[in-house]
């Protein structure tokens, strides 16, 4: 069932727009675009002070206790302000496999560090091009950490992580501490710095098998389909700003004796990508409203969807209609060009998403 | 259980109970009179049971209950198949408008008729040269200065249902020397009237519920004028937003995306289904996705109805989306099964058919508001974009160049 925000959920949103919005730089953001390893730090220690790190924890936890449309409405402002920290999602990530699938000293141990922001955590699914490996070649035997998990998003920072590696007896989800002697992190030039991204290699770490994730695979793949959905609105608030931003230079730039937005040419588009943001936002309102049903996880694709063709979409057509000074370092543009497609890759690409709705119309069907 | 639950569940219990003898089945192989007979017999079967009219007040002959209750019995409706195409427009837009403007007695009368199937009124706007502009309509509307009667002579073009039609609302021109938005009258008339010929205009796929319709020195009394001289334009736009929101089908009447999953599973080649082809997927995938938006758009019209707020852009969002969602699909589909894919049937209809369904979208395109006139739409209303350059704007209509 999708629903109408309440006051509450308005209010939250008005206060991360607000603060976010007072909070951007686009100078600030290029520093960490340019620098590997850097990201932006004082607004992670706004997201704790907020209590926005604490969204999805329950009280017992220091969390909120509130679901995923409240920290979905929050992502949501935090992609309209492309902001320069990848923490807060991967740390929900991660919280949610611990919240879900951990044993009890590790859930007392991290959940309360990563509600109050003073922990970030990562998860490491994936391996080349595969999203979930049936076989992965990073090996756990013995609670002993072998092999590599390749581009971890907010890996060259994390505190923990979550990997899906090979056990004794298949796939596994385990957590690792990431301040052990025998890791290493690579991190990698990317097209936006700010994510952190690393490759994680472990030589004979310590690491514990989550012990609720009694089929990993589909455990890793229920992480990916929360983290999905908030993506989702982070995607959304993206594209919007990007609408907007094409609408308001559609309005003052002139040529031919008119604002350029009185083309049809441009009009049209600015429309087209109107309707893409709707179509986005709406999927991922109903993904986040559908959590713990059977449905979930289809609707949850179908948000990564839309919410992809969105934010790539609109964001290459916001360029196209600024002209040249579009393509500029200078008129920060580019950062949502760069965001866009990093979060399309980071929380699984469209072909990830396409196999898992059809894979699910066709379970209703039998 | 809340109230609408409850009046959710009743009304499905009755609609269900209406499937065999009405439903898509039952009206497989009929002639075109027998299955207009059958739509008669369902409204006739719908207002006594207390679902016909469901918005309107109670002395029009309606239930007096809120458009959530008519939106939430209709979306229920859809999904049947029912015989009720031939009614929708007439109780849609042109019996509602005649009931704000006609005096009271003669016009319960007619919109009681017209809820039980008995009559059917038409909308006579578009011509051929007014359709996104209709406010270039031709036809003219001469009133005879000693009996106030007008008199009526043109062309009305795509007039659905005008050949089952009993009466009509009509706008026309009355002014010709004014700014052509300006010099617009809106009546009613008998289709029956002497002057009225209706010719059936057959469309690309062979079906014709649209017509022409020629008006020859129709003399009309000025009782029948809706809203005052020169304000026909006024009220053909509110004719148009009556209903501001209705129930939607996010395939558009079109197969549905589960039809489309069977069909690429049952589908060979190579040996090996069709739906294992990342090709097939990505298009269904991404069609689907794009239906779920839809339906999740229209949920939270519903809500914000529900909670006194009206809807915005969400008719033109779907309008503009799925046809053409429908229409990509269906091309899709004809394509994946090969040199099968051109085959034909007659008796098919769009909604179990992708032939059907590809050649009849591109109507769902134009009728109705066009896509690049919902886009203007969207961009001016919404977006604050400028309108387009009209260089006919405030010109009198017998000035603008032709």
């Amino acid at each position: 069932m999708s629903v109408l925000f309440d006051e509450a959920q308005l209010q939250i949103a008005d206060e991360a727009q607000r603060l976010l919005t007072a909070h951007y730089s686009g100078e600030r953001l290029k520093t960490y675009l340019l620098g590997r390893g850097t990201f932006d730090r004082e607004l992670w220690a706004l997201f704790g002070a907020q209590g926005w790190t604490a969204i999805c924890y329950p009280e017992a936890f220091g969390g909120l206790d509130l679901g995923l449309l409240e920290l979905g409405l929050v992502a949501e402002a935090c992609g309209a302000a492309v902001t320069g920290v990848a923490a807060l999602t991967s740390s929900f990530a991660l919280g949610q496999a611990l919240l879900r699938f951990g044993a009890d000293e590790q859930q007392n141990h991290w959940l309360p560090q990563l509600a109050a922001g003073s922990a970030i955590g990562a998860i490491a699914f994936g391996e080349g091009q595969d999203m979930l490996p049936d076989a992965p070649a990073l090996r756990l035997e013995g609670g002993r950490l072998s092999g590599m998990k390749p581009a971890v998003t907010a890996g060259g920072i994390a505190d923990a992580a979550i990997v899906l590696a090979q056990g004794e007896n298949g796939p596994v989800l385990a957590l690792v501490d990431l301040a052990q002697p025998g890791i290493t992190r690579s991190l990698l030039d990317t097209f936006d710095n700010s994510r952190c991204t690393a490759d994680l290699t472990f030589v004979d770490v310590e690491a514990r098998e989550l012990p609720g994730a009694t089929d990993a695979p589909a455990g890793a793949r229920e992480i990916l389909r929360l983290l999905a959905v908030i993506v989702s609105f982070e995607q959304v608030g993206g594209a919007q700003k990007m609408l907007t931003a094409a609408r308001d230079y559609a309005l003052t730039r002139r040529a031919f004796g008119q604002p350029i937005g009185a083309f049809q040419s441009v009009k049209h588009r600015i429309a087209e990508d109107y309707v893409l943001v709707e179509l986005a936002r709406a999927n991922a309102i109903h993904a986040a409203s559908c959590a713990g049903q059977p449905d979930f996880g289809l609707y949850a694709a179908a948000a990564r969807i839309s919410a992809t063709e969105a934010y790539d979409g609109v964001s290459r057509d916001a360029v196209q209609v600024h002209g040249g000074i579009g393509v500029t370092w200078e008129a920060d543009l580019h950062l949502h060009q760069r965001r866009a497609r990093t979060l399309s890759v980071e929380a699984g690409p469209l072909i990830f998403w396409e196999d898992e709705v059809i894979s699910q119309l066709q379970g209703a069907a039998q | 259980m809340t109230d609408l639950t409850a009046y959710r569940n009743a009304a499905r219990a009755w609609i269900e109970s209406r499937i065999a003898e009405f439903g898509r089945d039952a009206r497989r192989g009929l002639s075109p009179a027998e299955d207009l007979a059958l739509g008669r017999r369902y409204l006739r079967a719908k207002y006594e049971a207390g679902y016909s009219g469901i918005s309107w007040p109670k002395e029009n002959g309606g239930q007096g209950l809120s458009p959530t209750e008519k939106l939430t019995f209709d979306r229920e409706e859809i999904l049947h198949g029912f015989p009720t195409e031939y009614f929708s427009i007439s109780l849609g837009m042109p019996v509602p408008i005649m009931l704000r403007y006609l005096p009271d007695g003669w016009k319960q009368e007619r919109a009681i008729a017209a809820l039980r199937g008995d009559e059917i009124w038409c909308q006579l706007f578009s011509e051929p040269a007014a359709g996104s502009d209709l406010a270039a309509l031709r036809t003219r509307a001469i009133q005879d200065p000693d009996t106030g009667d007008w008199v009526l002579n043109g062309q009305k073009l795509w007039t659905s249902w005008a050949h089952l039609a009993d009466y009509g609302v009509i706008v026309a021109r009355s002014d010709p020397g004014v700014a052509k938005h300006r010099g617009l009258t809106y009546f009613w008339v008998d289709m029956k009237a002497p002057g009225v010929t209706i010719r059936p205009v057959t469309l690309a796929a062979g079906d014709a519920h649209v017509n022409e319709v020629y008006f020859d020195d129709v003399r009309i009394p000025d009782a029948q004028r809706l809203g005052p001289v020169g304000g026909g334009f006024g009220v053909a736009m509110e004719t148009l937003i009556i209903e501001r929101y209705s129930a939607t089908d996010p395939a558009a009447n079109g197969p549905s995306i589960a039809r489309a999953i069977a069909d690429a599973t049952r589908m060979k080649r190579s040996g090996r289904a069709l739906i294992e082809d990342g090709r097939v997927r990505e298009r269904i995938a991404r069609n689907f996705a794009t239906q779920a938006a839809l339906a999740a758009i229209h949920r939270r019209a519903l809500l914000s109805l529900e909670a006194g707020t009206q809807p915005g852009s969400e008719g033109a969002i779907h309008k503009l989306v799925s046809v053409r969602n429908r229409q990509r699909l269906s091309e899709f589909m004809i394509d994946i099964q090969g040199v099968s894919g051109v085959q034909w049937n007659e008796q098919a209809t769009r909604k179990d058919d992708w032939a059907t369904s590809w050649l009849t979208a591109p109507t769902g395109r134009i009728a109705g508001g066009a896509d690049e006139m919902l886009l203007n739409t969207i961009a001016e209303r919404i977006l604050g974009l400028p309108q387009d350059h009209r260089p006919d704007k405030g010109v009198p209509f017998n000035e603008i160049p032709g």
